[in-house]
């Protein structure tokens, strides 16, 4: 383990395989971030739940773990934010308690990580999702007048908040910030672009059971394709898992510097 | 006493065997030909010519892209939109005409559809649909919208669609798509 004793400074590092060469990747320290505190990543899948299979037996709960688990030692080794897992370990998790996990630790990001499949073989590439939602909808139109102050949002959940055991759990919560979600699901987007070798497939949107409630910029991250046998091999390796989590920390760090502040 | 009963019992039985041959008979006679004269008229199909068939568009998947694919099948036309719309599923369920992949899984039935006077259609498969789904949110996506849009493509009345397993309501299908709401089309993924 190496330790940087200099806050100036943040740092991340890389063993490469094919060569013996370690990569410190060292930048100028982020300036302080007064809105966003907390960070909740939610590795899809787990337990009995396996989530989507790949032909040479890789299961999707067993990729999106180690991929969270990197990606949050990354986050707490550069940024002074709190980062909690929906998940630490290969348990049955259900969507609404992933979103009570979220909305009870007072997430202000949250990012479930996924790897895809398709019926058909050739499918390949990364995508960033973001909740989609009826223009008809009533529930959405009830809540759509908090679009504009996401700021009332937040103080009924304060006030609901008083007993930490509560669960908060909203129906359509997600209403609130489907533009900031958006532009993470953009900035996350474009990192994997630049990191990975995948084919772009784009930002869309979903109608997600596991965003829907939660009351915070979210958004589900579908890595590469299980269904596709080159794929399955990559999203297996160390490496590859390591660059997702690098890319998705980037996305990350340009979406907080761009509201995390002010 | 007892004789009474018998007599009773046996009559309950003469009254239910006459019931099931009428039963079946009407059944057999439904399935070779329709009739028009047993349906209200405002959810049959009117049209000039009287034709017995009607077009439908289904959706499928291709090898090439992440999208929809048209293909065009003939149903029983004059029967209520629900009859029609089971009978345009029950053809999605095949396989397709044209080579495309079937964004269902093969041992899917379709078990019953409603709809109600909003225009929902809740439409009940057989557990084979979440069973042998290869979960993943791109094919939760289109398998869910392939039906949707085929429905709503095909019937003014059907606006959205509710989506049961084995009668049931289910969170999701594989863990992605939200299943407790009803879903509007969605025409953006169709394949231009
Ligand atoms: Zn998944």
């Amino acid at each position: 383990m190496i330790k940087v004793a200099h806050s100036d400074f943040s740092y991340d590092y890389f063993n490469t395989e094919d060569s013996p060469r370690l990569i410190i990747d060292l930048s100028q320290a982020e300036e302080e971030m007064r809105e966003i505190r907390n960070i909740v990543i939610d590795p899809g899948h787990g337990g009995l739940e396996v989530g989507a299979k790949g032909k040479f037996g890789a299961l999707e709960k067993d990729i999106t773990l180690p991929i969270s688990l990197k990606l949050k030692a990354i986050i707490e080794r550069n940024l002074a934010l709190r980062v909690f897992l929906t998940r630490d370990k290969d348990t049955n998790i259900s969507l609404d308690n992933r979103v009570a996990i979220a909305n009870n630790n007072k997430a202000d990001l949250f990012i479930s990580i996924h790897a895809n499949s398709s019926f058909r073989k050739n499918a390949t590439g990364s995508e960033t999702f973001f909740l989609s939602m009826d223009a008809t909808d009533e529930e959405a139109r009830r809540l759509a007048y908090l679009e504009n102050s996401s700021a009332a949002l937040e103080d009924r959940i304060e006030g609901e908040n008083e007993d930490e055991i509560k669960m908060i759990l909203w129906d359509m919560a997600q209403a609130a910030y489907l533009q900031q979600s958006s532009q993470l699901a953009e900035f996350i987007q474009r990192e994997l672009n630049l990191l990975l070798s995948t084919h772009n497939r784009g930002i869309k949107q979903a109608p997600f059971r596991v965003l829907t409630g939660v009351a915070c910029p979210a958004v589900l991250v579908e890595v590469a394709f299980l269904s596709n046998p080159v794929e399955e091999k990559e999203l297996l390796t160390e490496r590859f898992q390591s660059r997702v989590a690098q890319a998705i920390y980037r996305g990350l760090l340009n979406f907080i510097k761009l509201y995390g502040q002010e | 006493m007892i004789s009474n009963r018998l007599a009773i019992l046996g009559a309950l039985l003469i009254l239910l065997a006459v019931l099931i041959i009428i039963f079946i008979r009407m059944g057999g006679k439904g399935k070779t030909e329709q009739e028009p004269l047993s349906l209200p008229p405002e959810i049959s199909q009117s049209s000039d010519e009287q034709q017995e068939k009607r077009k439908v568009v289904l959706f499928y998947l291709s090898e090439k892209d992440a999208l929809l694919h048209p293909e065009v099948r003939e149903i029983y036309a004059y029967t209520s939109v629900v009859q029609e719309a089971k009978q345009t599923l029950e053809e999605l369920l095949k396989e397709s005409q044209s080579g495309y992949l079937s964004p269902i899984p093969p041992q899917t039935k379709l078990r019953e559809i409603f709809l109600t006077r909003k225009g929902v259609a809740y439409v009940d498969f057989s557990k084979d649909f979440q069973v042998g789904h290869p979960s993943g949110s791109t094919a939760e996506i289109l398998t869910i919208y392939s039906i949707v849009n085929s429905l709503a493509y095909n019937f003014k009345s059907i606006k959205k669609v509710f989506i049961l397993i084995e009668g049931v309501e289910k969170e999701t299908l594989g863990g992605h798509v939200n299943l407790n709401k009803p879903f509007l089309p969605q025409y953006s993924l169709i394949a231009r």
